[in-house]
């Protein structure tokens, strides 16, 4: 196993968590990476966008690394979700072992549930 | 293959590298030289930051070389309690060998088996365990390695002369946020008898960043 | 993705995937400046003069061209200033007679 130190909180009855302080996916959740295509920053590469994955692990919140680039050190923290993406689906024609995969690590509101 | 973590520990133990070194003083800088000499010769004058600073993390940045690394992945070895927190808290449980995280990044800790061979790359940068294996290789932070290491990893690896079976499993690491690696390379064959100490002296930096395997010492391989 | 959004669409960091020459293993230890530029890079984190994320955005920031012609820590330092400039930290006049004055005096 790899860290979770962050997860899915269950709380009592009643309790109203803050945005980001539940992880929204958790490991072995089906993922996929949105399409946009921001301008400026960013620390999604161009060839993950799009692409479906499995959550591998889930990192503790912290800030969007995006918002940093431009001198924002505080703010709403976010969990990151690493996850597995097949080497085949990333790529036409992968030469390589069908097991083959890339892992990343991936900021919360860059993903959907599929 | 022992001597280039040995190299490093000893290359970096040398003189901190700052103004008015002996051997400096006849070169004129270049022109980015110059440049990094005024920011930070300024940001000092307005009392940003200042000289005993600078200092004190060249230092930090010499402490921190492949030895370390090796020193963890030795330790894995030999003790499997250990090899356990090491996956499950990478850098708690580095630090709780003494080694810090100036950085403040935290550290996933990739172990390869019989069916798992896994390699590090960061596509956007140059991300790396620093406080764990000091400063990246050139290559590692140059285009073509960042380039081709998440799209034809086994060509990458063939060409540090690491070939991985068919039926092992390649998984890239690309390396974008808070996160950083560490590979757990296999233990080679025939060092049974090695000490925690001897081991660590097998281990390399390119193991740790994947690009290679151990092999079994030459003493243990048979002729 | 064929006009000129292609250019703002993927920075010119993004490269992972974009194939390639062989990788050369050539290594060698770094100069004297480089290591403090690497120092100063941190030192400015810690005091999040300039954070790590915008030293890679400031590097990204300089462009193809630049980033395909300037060396690793020429990159980094030429990031810096352009970022200290916008911070409103330090003025170009400032950093042009600072250089002025280095470069006149020679030794380092």
């Amino acid at each position: 196993m790899e860290i979770t130190e962050g997860a899915v909180l269950e709380t009592l009855p009643g309790i109203v968590l803050a945005t980001g302080e539940s992880a929204l996916y958790q490991t072995g959740d089906k993922v996929r990476v949105l399409t946009r295509k921001p301008i400026g920053h960013y620390r999604v590469p161009i060839y993950l966008r799009g692409k479906s994955g499995v959550v591998q692990s889930v990192i503790k919140p912290a800030l969007d690394n995006e918002a940093e680039g431009f001198g924002r050190n505080a703010g709403r923290e976010r969990h990151y979700y690493r996850i597995t993406v097949s080497m085949a689906a990333l790529w036409v024609g992968y030469a390589g072992a069908p097991g083959d995969a890339l892992l990343i690590e991936v900021f919360e509101t860059w993903l959907e549930r599929i | 293959m022992t001597s280039e973590v040995e190299h490093a520990a000893h290359d970096h133990a040398s003189a901190i590298p700052h103004a008015h070194t002996h051997e400096d003083a006849a070169e004129t800088p270049g022109y980015f030289e110059i440049m990094e000499i005024s920011v930070r010769e300024l940001l000092i004058e307005r009392q940003l930051i200042t000289e005993a600073e600078i200092h004190r993390q060249i230092d930090v940045l010499d402490s921190r070389t492949p030895a370390l690394g090796a020193k963890i992945i030795a330790r894995a070895w030999v003790d499997a309690d250990f090899r356990g927190r090491l996956r499950a808290d990478g850098r708690k449980t580095c630090e709780e060998l003494g080694i810090t995280f100036y950085d403040n990044t935290r550290l996933i800790v990739l172990e390869n088996t019989e069916k798992v061979h896994n390699l590090v790359v960061c596509t956007l940068c140059s991300c790396y365990p620093r406080p764990i294996l000091g400063l990246p290789p050139e290559w590692y932070k140059l285009k073509p390695y960042r380039a081709r290491a998440v799209s034809e990893p086994r060509k990458v690896l063939a060409e540090f002369g690491t070939i991985i079976p068919d039926d092992v499993e390649v998984r890239v690491t690309d390396s974008t946020s808070i996160l950083r690696f560490l590979v757990l390379p296999r233990r080679p064959p025939g060092t049974d008898h090695y000490t925690e100490e001897q081991l660590a002296g097998l281990v390399t930096r390119d193991a740790m960043i994947g690009v290679a395997t151990i092999a079994a010492p030459i003493s243990e391989q048979n002729p | 993705m064929t006009g000129p959004e292609i250019l703002v669409q993927r920075l010119p960091n993004d490269i992972g995937g974009q194939g390639g020459p062989a990788i050369a293993r050539t290594e060698h230890p770094l100069a004297a400046w480089e290591k403090r530029c690497h120092a100063l890079a941190d030192v400015l984190d810690f005091h999040k003069i300039i954070n790590t994320e915008e030293k890679r955005h400031g590097v990204a920031a300089l462009g193809t061209g630049i980033n395909a012609a300037l060396s690793y820590y020429e990159r980094w330092i030429l990031a810096f200033a352009n970022i200290l400039f916008q911070k409103g930290i330090l003025t170009p006049a400032e950093l042009a007679e600072k250089m002025q004055a280095v470069e006149a005096r020679g030794a380092r």
